[in-house]
């Protein structure tokens, strides 16, 4: 049975303390740069947390954010690439095939999101980091483009195991390293086609917005507004 | 590989596996022979227990096999074996509840580090040279034997000294009884944010030597001055379990958040209203905010019990105190107070949390003692929705003097550094170093590194060289946390009763030894006393004899036999009895001491030539600046600052215009007693009259991923310590900010930074 993963973040919840880029890095192999590389934006953070300023001393906060790629339904990463290496898979993901990927960054322009990042070198893991690499997850070489997979790795594992016991996947069976790590459980991901899934009941929450609504991709990703301040000032 | 390679090396790695000599031989074989449990391609969970800071979260380690390569007795080879790949929170754990913050997560980048200490060194070159020559683990024993046993004669003229971060549980008993067998032996626990000005304060408020648990779930106002406790205060992890569900879960009812602070802190920033009050205030804030309650009649002064007795004026309803007076002294406005004062008294279960740059002032104490008396008046200690304490396992020698202060006020390395410097007739003739870092994270006005160097025989536990490890003569390390038995008594995050036990979760990689089974073994070959005070033969079977007790004592575990309950002790991760508050020990002797008076904080250096309150702040990457050598940390964005792989100078930018100031260019920040310099970052989250900077970076001498980078604010800091504990005031020293030329500043290059400020509603 065909699924639509899907993921809720309610912003009200999030605090940005970032376990969830630490569980992405140490899930799906990503490398760190180095300081000058990270001066001329070459990190590859698979989910990042953007802060936005509002106001001015005294009256100021700052709103959290986590980024990841949005897995559009209307994806404008997946058209525009000669060599069919991002594509839409079954599930609605917007998956990428690193071997077909020659770097022609005609997806990460389209990516509205700058979700995608690019191996400006081949990754180096001073022995014995080498040994913490996760075997589920294949290491990008220089040249390709890589981005979130919503670690379809666990989606898989979970659909295999599901499929062995001849039953449907769960709802919160699945959980990618990030919404597992989040400690405030802000993070919700699931079955967007099964109504009565978590984030499917989230996802239709009066405080649910999707980033960059109006370019018209149609992300599996749903925001949950913050609740503004309670102050009376 | 070549094919001739590629048996070479397997010959090579069963040759390690029959040759290796040194330790028992069983032990070195089994680390040769396959997991048998593994099978390859499926992963394998096994609890453990983080060690990154000091909450005390339990972890899932996922395990799976691999080849990695070692080498054993000079001879290089590939061997299977089960590898951590990630770790997890422990799902069944009463602190964390299945979470682990970054750092806990980065904490697979500490067993697999390049530059752990891979084998026993002895020092060959000057001290601190850092030249180290490769020994046997006999020959590395049998050098500290020489060293211990003369100390361990009655009698002996010369003492001894363990300095080690503040270890909990059997380590901390293992040591305790080892030092007993040295005639004058003293234990020096240190960590720079140690909180005990906290302790100190719940003892005379509540009679608890203990950090507080807050019962956030259940909380409706929750007011907190200073502490980053979604960040890296007390039990954060635990904090924002707690914290979602205040806000989100409770259908109807969101709780309010209100930060006081004068550098907004990643806590700070979800915070539904932020208050920049005048640093060293937020005493006064409190019982301002008090005197209204009080003034208003929401409560009587009685309410507050023995919290309240500690604070002068207190049952005449703190004349002092007036919201005009606290809003010349905090900066925030009379209306304010009063407001806060009336929404908190009316939506309970409201609760106070002091924590951080507050306590780090020469007023710390007093600061705490308002803020406990506040709680206390609001009626949440030991209730649902407030403050509360973890109760203590019921072990036999697990007293209050193991976990909390009393040792961590007792012997600071700051007395310890002037005892030393002192020449006093019995001098530390040997030192034994684990797991803390003094020379990096005290002022250098301390002369900590300075006391150390003329200590004549110095011994290394621990896994890592670092600025204090680097003098050492001996080093003999340590397993990783992954690789020994490890547990833990967590202070604080929790109602429940905790005794945390995880085996070791992977084999070893390198030619280490666990510190506790070194510390066995030395006291085993020194005999007499020593041998007396730790019969056991490894810690594994010290800490099965501490725990067998607890197997009489109500908890999740029910058991069969005493090996029952140890295979399932081991299985859980732990021990835990079922949650429930535990009632703070009121204190009999109430007015035994004085009443404090308003204590103003007192800073170092005059405004006029030192014009900015300075800042230090436990990172967000490195906390104290231990995980400065693990690169995921070093690429992670600072949240707020979004800052990588350096240190960065927080200024507000009106103050900056004035300077002329631009983000990026190189300041000098300098205080009476040194300066450092580092990249201006302009950040609407701070006062004009503050300036910060994170801890962490600028070490020396930490491996290659932190070695040479960044500054150290922690060494321009003034020596002046909170009054009455004695406990470092890191927050308490003015500086002066000059430009210095054009600096760098890594930022994470932004996603849609623009656009997705305007969101459309689906």
């Amino acid at each position: 049975m065909a699924h639509r993963w899907g993921m809720v973040i309610d912003l009200d919840r999030c605090t940005g303390c970032e376990a969830c880029v630490a569980a992405c890095h140490a899930e799906n192999n990503i490398a760190t740069v180095d300081a000058a590389q990270a001066a001329n934006g070459r990190t590859m953070h698979w989910i990042h947390v953007e802060r936005y300023w509002e106001g001015e001393f005294p009256n100021v906060r700052a709103r959290f954010q986590p980024v990841l790629c949005q897995q559009c339904d209307a994806a404008p990463c997946e058209p525009v690439c000669p060599t069919y290496a991002s594509y839409h898979n079954s599930d609605g993901l917007n998956a990428q095939v690193y071997n077909r990927c020659i770097g022609t960054f005609y997806c990460a322009d389209a990516c509205p999101y700058t979700a995608r990042y690019f191996n400006w070198f081949n990754p180096v893991w001073d022995k014995p980091l080498n040994l913490q690499l996760n075997p589920d997850v294949s290491v990008r070489g220089v040249g390709v483009m890589e981005k979130c997979t919503f670690c379809i790795q666990r989606i898989t594992a979970a659909e295999i195991q599901a499929k062995a016991e001849n039953r449907d996947v769960k709802d919160g069976e699945v959980k990618p390293a990030c919404v597992q790590s989040c400690p405030t459980a802000a993070m919700v991901f699931g079955d967007l086609e099964d109504p009565s899934s978590q984030v499917s009941r989230l996802a239709g929450s009066m405080r649910a917005t999707t980033l960059l609504a109006e370019v018209g991709t149609f992300p599996k990703v749903i925001y949950l507004e913050r609740e503004s301040s309670h102050a009376n000032e | 590989m070549k094919r001739r390679t590629f048996l070479k090396l397997s010959t090579v790695g069963g040759a390690g596996a029959a040759l290796a000599g040194c330790g028992e031989q069983t032990n070195q074989l089994i680390r040769f022979i396959p997991d048998e449990t593994l099978v390859p391609g499926v992963a394998t969970w096994r609890p453990g227990i983080c060690t990154l800071c000091p909450a005390g979260c339990g972890l899932q380690v996922r395990i799976m096999e691999g080849d990695a390569e070692v080498i054993r007795n000079g001879q290089a080879g590939v061997v299977k074996m089960g590898l951590a790949k990630k770790l997890e929170g422990n799902p069944q754990h009463p602190v964390n509840h299945g979470t682990l913050c970054a750092r806990g997560q980065a904490g697979l980048q500490v067993t697999f580090n390049p530059d752990r200490v891979r084998h026993p060194l002895k020092r060959v070159g000057p001290r601190g040279s850092g030249k180290f020559a490769e020994i046997s683990w006999d020959e590395a024993l049998q050098e500290l034997l020489t060293h211990l046993s003369p100390l361990a004669s009655p009698g002996s003229a010369h003492s001894m000294a363990f300095l080690a971060g503040p270890l909990r549980g059997q380590r901390r008993v293992l040591i305790e009884r080892f030092l007993s067998a040295f005639g004058a032996a003293q234990f020096v626990p240190f960590e720079l944010f140690d909180d005990s000005v906290l302790r100190a304060a719940n003892q005379l408020s509540f009679g608890r030597d203990q950090l507080p648990t807050f019962d956030l779930a259940e909380s409706n106002f929750v007011m907190s001055f200073g502490a980053d406790f979604l960040g890296t205060w007390n039990s954060p992890m635990a904090q924002s379990v707690a914290y979602g569900i205040m806000r989100r879960n409770r259908p109807g009812a969101r709780g309010k958040f209100v930060q006081v602070e004068s550098r907004m802190s990643q806590t700070g920033a979800n915070a539904d209203e932020w208050i920049p009050a005048h640093p060293g205030t937020e005493g006064q804030l409190a019982l301002g905010i008090a005197h209204i309650i009080l003034s208003e009649h929401h409560r009587s002064p009685e309410a507050a019990g023995a919290a309240g007795s500690r604070i002068e004026g207190w049952h005449n309803g703190l004349p002092e105190y007036s919201p005009e007076a606290v809003a010349w002294k905090t900066g925030v406005p009379p209306q304010t107070i009063m407001r806060l004062a009336r929404e908190m008294a009316v939506q309970t279960p409201a609760v106070a949390i002091v924590g951080g740059a507050p306590l780090a002032q020469t007023n710390g104490l007093f600061t705490a003692l308002a803020i406990n008396a506040l709680n206390a008046l609001l009626g949440g200690v030991g209730k649902p929705g407030g403050l509360q304490f973890t109760p203590r396992p019921p072990l036999p020698g697990h007293g209050s003097s193991e976990t909390n202060s009393k040792g961590l006020t007792g012997t600071s390395v700051r007395s310890l550094a002037q005892h030393i410097l002192s020449g006093q007739a019995r001098t530390v003739e040997s030192l034994l170093l684990y797991e803390a870092n003094p020379v990096f994270a005290t002022p250098a006005t301390w002369h900590v590194k300075e006391a150390l160097e003329s200590v004549p025989f110095i011994a290394s536990l621990g896994h890592f060289i670092d600025e204090t490890s680097v003098l050492a003569d001996l080093i003999l390390p340590d397993h990783s946390y992954l690789e020994s038995w490890m547990d833990d008594v967590p202070e604080s995050g929790t109602t429940a009763a905790v005794v945390s036990v995880a085996p070791p979760a992977m084999h070893p990689l390198h030619n280490t030894r666990a510190m506790p089974d070194v510390l066995l073994d030395v006291a085993h070959r020194l005999g007499g006393r020593a041998s007396q005070a730790l019969p056991w033969k490894s810690y594994e079977e010290m800490l099965q004899a501490a725990l067998a007790p607890l197997a009489h004592s109500p908890s999740s575990i029910t058991a069969s036999s005493p090996d029952d309950f140890w295979t399932k002790v081991k299985d859980q991760g732990g021990w835990w009895s079922a949650k429930g508050s535990a009632a703070p020990e009121r204190e009999s002797a109430a007015h035994a001491v004085p009443a404090l008076k308003n204590e103003e904080a007192q800073f170092d250096g005059p405004a006029p030539g030192y014009p900015f309150y300075f800042l230090p702040y436990a990172s967000q990457q490195f906390f104290d600046g231990r995980h400065a050598n693990l690169p995921w940390m070093q690429e992670l964005p600072e949240v707020l600052s979004t800052g990588m792989w350096g240190t960065w100078v927080e200024i507000n930018p009106q103050t900056a215009a004035t300077l002329k100031i631009e983000q990026g260019d190189l300041l000098e920040v300098a205080s009476r007693h040194g300066s450092v310099r580092a990249p201006a970052l302009l950040s609407p989250g701070i006062a004009p009259d503050v300036v910060a900077m994170p801890v962490g970076q600028g070490h020396v001498e930490y491996g290659r991923y932190a070695s040479g980078r960044g500054a150290n604010p922690i060494k321009i800091l003034a020596p002046d310590v909170e009054r009455t504990t004695g406990s470092l005031a890191w927050a308490g020293t003015r500086v002066s900010v000059a430009k210095a030329g054009t600096g760098e500043l890594i930022l994470l290059s932004g996603g849609p930074t623009k656009w997705s400020q305007e969101r459309v509603r689906r």
